[in-house]
């Protein structure tokens, strides 16, 4: 995929800004955001995409900072962390602690009571939108290497959810570390009959 | 309770946990412990931070302005800002030996893992969020809208909200 040029500090910052002030909804709608704007603008491709919020979840933190700070990191190094990252925090917080001033005054106000009934259960649909995209470029390359690595795949992934689901308190970095680890482990053990396919796809991420 | 004694604390909260609610069992357990929270805090920051824009991990600014007014919520803001810098030393060392077979298998299997745990956590969310069927229609509309990818967030959001005022009021 070809990558647009580097873009400045400013549209940068403004960029951050607007995902950040308009992402009303927590968390779910920000990262949705952020993936559609950078692709969007191709400042990313989505299998780099999909490995930098992957070792987002490794590292101490918001993981959505973590994913801003490697971003603007990408794109124009420290001055383009720092733009990112105010761009990201400063409007959404000051608007967080006027919310929490006037929370009190209309959170059983009936009107906002019933849109956020309707805006909840979208977050969820939302939520799992994001899951389908990144799962995309992980299964269309693991489609090209035949069934039994494809098998391979969709067992790893299940195993982490249903670890999650049957031990709720286990940390979540445990589960994605021995998700690594069995990445290791299986796709050693299955060498993959088209591997001059996997090695170009490497090559081109 | 003093300034820096704030920012310590939920600079410490930050560093030993990760994702935008992991440092609610630190931070609960200790501001309550020395009573400088109420549990009516940290239900209203929480809701709030689920509610404003930016990341729900801005609860904590909302608990900081809720402590000790505006310097609070500078101060919970500045304590969450830099343990995400150490991601820079994860990825660079992740760069650097981003060639070796078994580095791409890593994050083949991490990524796989993420996916995953999304789906968990959709699913659990769903359980406090999704109330009746009306809601799963609103849901699953909002998912075949995402993947399209032709309709923007903010349109989705806007028309859930009116759904949710049309159905509900």
């Amino acid at each position: 995929m070809e990558l647009s040029p580097r873009p400045g500090l400013g549209e940068i910052f403004l960029t951050w800004l607007v995902i950040g002030i308009q992402s009303f909804g927590g968390g779910s709608s920000t990262f949705l955001l952020i993936h559609e704007t950078c692709i969007k603008k191709g400042w990313v491709g989505e299998d780099e995409f999909i490995r930098d919020w992957a070792l987002a979840q490794i590292a101490p933190g918001i993981n959505l900072v973590k994913l801003t700070a490697m971003l603007g990191h990408r794109l124009r190094g420290w001055p383009g962390l720092v733009a990112a990252m105010a761009g990201l925090l400063l409007p959404s917080g000051a608007v967080t602690v006027l919310m929490t001033a006037g929370f009190g005054l209309i959170r059983s106000q009936p009107l906002v009571v019933a849109a956020m009934k309707g805006v909840l259960p979208a977050t969820i649909g939302l939520t799992l939108a994001m899951g389908v995209q990144m799962a995309q470029p992980l299964f269309n390359r693991a489609f090209q290497e035949g069934r039994v690595r494809l098998g391979a795949h969709v067992l790893i992934m299940v195993l982490a959810a249903l670890l999650m689901l049957v031990v709720p308190s286990i940390s979540p970095v445990a589960v994605l570390l021995g998700s690594g680890l069995a990445g290791i482990a299986v796709f050693a053990l299955l060498p993959s009959p088209a591997s001059a396919v996997r090695q170009e796809g490497e090559d081109a991420g | 309770m003093s300034p820096l004694e704030i920012f310590l604390e939920f600079f410490k909260a930050s560093l030993f946990s990760t994702g935008g609610l992991g440092n609610l069992p630190i931070l609960h357990q200790d501001l309550i412990a020395l009573g400088w929270a109420r549990e009516q805090d940290f239900v209203t920051a929480i809701a709030v931070g689920n509610l404003s824009p930016g990341p729900t991990g801005l609860w904590s600014v909302s608990l900081g302005y809720l402590l000790y007014g505006w310097l609070g919520a500078a101060l919970a803001l500045l304590a969450l800002s830099l343990p995400p810098l150490l991601i820079l030393v994860v990825s660079n060392l992740y760069n650097r030996h981003q060639g070796l077979p078994v580095v791409q298998d890593f994050t083949r299997g991490l990524s796989l893992g993420v996916v995953g745990l999304t789906l968990i956590v959709s699913a659990s969310l769903a359980g406090s969020a999704i109330v009746d069927w009306r809601g799963l229609l609103i849901a699953l509309a909002a998912l075949g809208m995402a993947v399209s990818k032709k309709v923007p967030i903010v349109l989705i959001l806007a028309l859930a909200a009116l759904a949710g005022v049309l159905i509900y009021l």
